[in-house]
């Protein structure tokens, strides 16, 4: 019985918690704006982020960058992505390494350090709020919710 | 207490040193953490389970593949489903990888003694191209090269009718991958060759299955959410059964050298196919998975095999429902009375229905329970162990536990 209250609780905690994240500014895809990408389909930025695909188009090694489970933004990307809590994303890394198959993309601990990564990897993908992407990189994908 | 729950109903061998040692490993390495963080280019995992199991009857010993030489019968066992595993992974450029992993799980010689699961090098000579070489795991189904990391999947463990007879791990050859993205799709296509180095538990014997060659494929198509996977695998036995010692020891029987041609496994071939269907989008989880696999040896029957399975998320909370079957096609009974007792123990007649839950409680451990009513012939022995065969009528529930974690 308190087992059942509890995940009505957490059921309802998580109702309350979604529309406050929805508020927020909007998230994006940015890639090095030297990489050749002008725009990716929401499948595309899945195949990279997931590890399924390592390149872009044109052959340019896809650099993926990502961000610890405590950054806000790392919840609200895969939410909106593929529609999956980061306890299925880490499920997902870990049958990846273990089996030994890869690594996950590095993490990062803020939007600016993305930034960053993105500018100094020649195929360099991230995510981060729309007013942050500045000059040097540009803006392939935008996640609507 | 503890120790009760590692211990299968009849008195064997201690597990407890061995495992202890691997935590000991563990609790340095956590003691540690700035060993992990401070070089990037060098990474320590692990995954680890503790399950607890039971079932509603003795007259036979589920067990969670054939690598297990005893099961958990009607009294709560950690024996099955409790594992620790530890992976070390070393970028020494950003194309080559070095990978060793170390397991300790009950295993063949009833003992939890660690084993290197796998230790081999990587080289991605292009991004979508991958080589490796060493001690392997082998995917001769889906997933197959994941089954012990419980954190990975929804079940309390890889569906049984499916997953029971692949009691092979590893591999000491090579394996090449490719990937090619197709627009939005992606095909991958895997290949690997190699000599097995395991062994298989008979009675109190194993079967020593080191040195055979194994040979595989597949090609996966993924488009979105989809995820569709046929492979074929096969695997030329180098070496018997120990089906004559076994006789003479458990029964006193002595194993004519006409019957022990006619069940011979050695220089004999088995083949297995199987397809795959996964659908993986916002809350939902599902797959579908057939196999068949076709036996050289007349000691083993071919059979066919399949799962099902639906998961739906609510919140932290994933409960899911399953149904798995496995039927094998008998062979007759063979040249005398011995051949037909022996060709019984591989027969498998059963459909299994299982329901469970899991819930991921804090980040990186989840907590999974789950239910297994067994439905099927009372031949069905092939899947278990110390079969009671004049009791067992096919049927029993299947209740587990279990705690599972990654770091």
């Amino acid at each position: 019985m308190p087992f059942r209250r509890l995940i009505l609780l957490c059921s309802l905690f998580l109702l309350l918690a979604q529309p406050a994240a929805e508020v927020r500014a909007e998230l994006v895809v940015v890639v090095n704006a030297r990489c050749g990408v002008a725009a990716m389909t929401r499948n595309e930025v899945i195949n990279i982020f997931f590890g399924r695909n390592h390149q872009y188009f044109n052959s340019i090694e896809a650099q993926p960058v990502d961000l610890p489970d405590v950054h806000p933004d790392r919840k609200r990307f895969y939410s909106l992505l593929v529609g999956k809590d980061l306890s299925e994303v880490n499920a997902y890394w870990s049958r990846q390494v273990f089996s030994g198959r890869m690594q996950p993309p590095v993490k990062v601990n803020s939007a600016d350090e993305v930034l960053k990564w993105v500018v100094s990897h020649p195929g360099g993908i991230g995510f981060v709020d729309l007013a942050k992407a500045d000059a040097r990189v540009r803006v392939v994908y935008e996640l609507t919710p | 207490m503890i120790a009760k729950l590692f211990r299968p109903q009849a008195p064997v061998s201690l597990p407890g040193k061995s495992l202890l040692g691997v935590v000991g490993a563990i609790v340095l390495s956590l003691a540690s953490p700035a060993l992990a963080q401070s070089a990037s280019a060098f990474s320590l995992n692990g995954f680890g389970t503790f399950g607890l199991a039971r079932t509603t009857t003795d007259d036979v010993e589920f067990i969670r593949d054939i690598s297990q030489a005893r099961g958990v019968g009607s009294e709560w066992s950690a024996l099955i489903d409790s594992v620790l595993g530890l992976q070390a992974a070393w970028r020494v450029t950003p194309q080559i990888e070095a990978v060793v992993q170390a397991t300790s799980r009950y295993r063949y010689d009833r003992t939890f003694t660690p084993d290197i699961s796998w230790g081999f090098v990587k080289y991605n000579p292009t991004p979508n191209l991958s080589l490796r070489a060493g001690r392997l795991g082998t995917e001769f189904f889906m997933m197959a090269d994941s089954r012990w990391v419980g954190y990975s999947f929804l079940t309390v463990r890889p569906p049984g009718d499916f997953f029971w007879y692949l009691p092979f791990y590893s591999i000491h050859g090579a394996d090449a991958a490719i990937t090619l993205p197709l627009g939005e799709s992606i095909l991958r296509a895997k290949t690997f060759y190699g000599h097995s180095d395991g062994r298989i538990p008979l009675a109190d014997q194993q079967w020593d299955i080191s040195g055979s060659p194994m040979v595989g494929a597949f090609l996966e198509y993924q488009y979105g959410p989809w995820q569709a996977r046929a492979s074929y695998a096969n695997i030329h036995f180098k070496n018997d059964l120990p089906i004559a010692s076994v006789l003479k020891k458990t029964l006193g029987i002595d194993l004519s050298a006409q019957d022990a041609a006619f069940l011979t496994t050695r220089d004999t071939r088995t083949h297995y196919y199987s397809l795959g269907l996964v659908y993986d989008q916002g809350p939902w989880q599902a797959q579908l998975m057939l196999n068949h696999i076709e036996q050289g040896s007349n000691a083993l029957q071919s059979s066919d095999g399949g799962y099902a399975l639906l998961g739906y998320r609510i919140g932290e909370v994933t409960p899911y429902l399953g149904y798995s079957w496995v039927l094998s096609k008998t062979r007759g009974s063979g040249p005398s009375a011995i051949t037909a007792y022996v060709m019984q123990d591989s027969r498998s007649d059963q459909q299994t229905t299982f329901a469970g839950m899991r819930w991921d409680v804090v980040r990186n451990v989840a907590l999974k329970a789950q239910w297994d009513a067994i439905n099927g012939d009372s031949s069905s022995l092939f899947p278990y162990r110390q079969d009671n065969r004049a009791r067992w009528n096919g049927r029993m529930n299947v209740f587990s536990m279990t705690l599972d974690f990654v770091f």
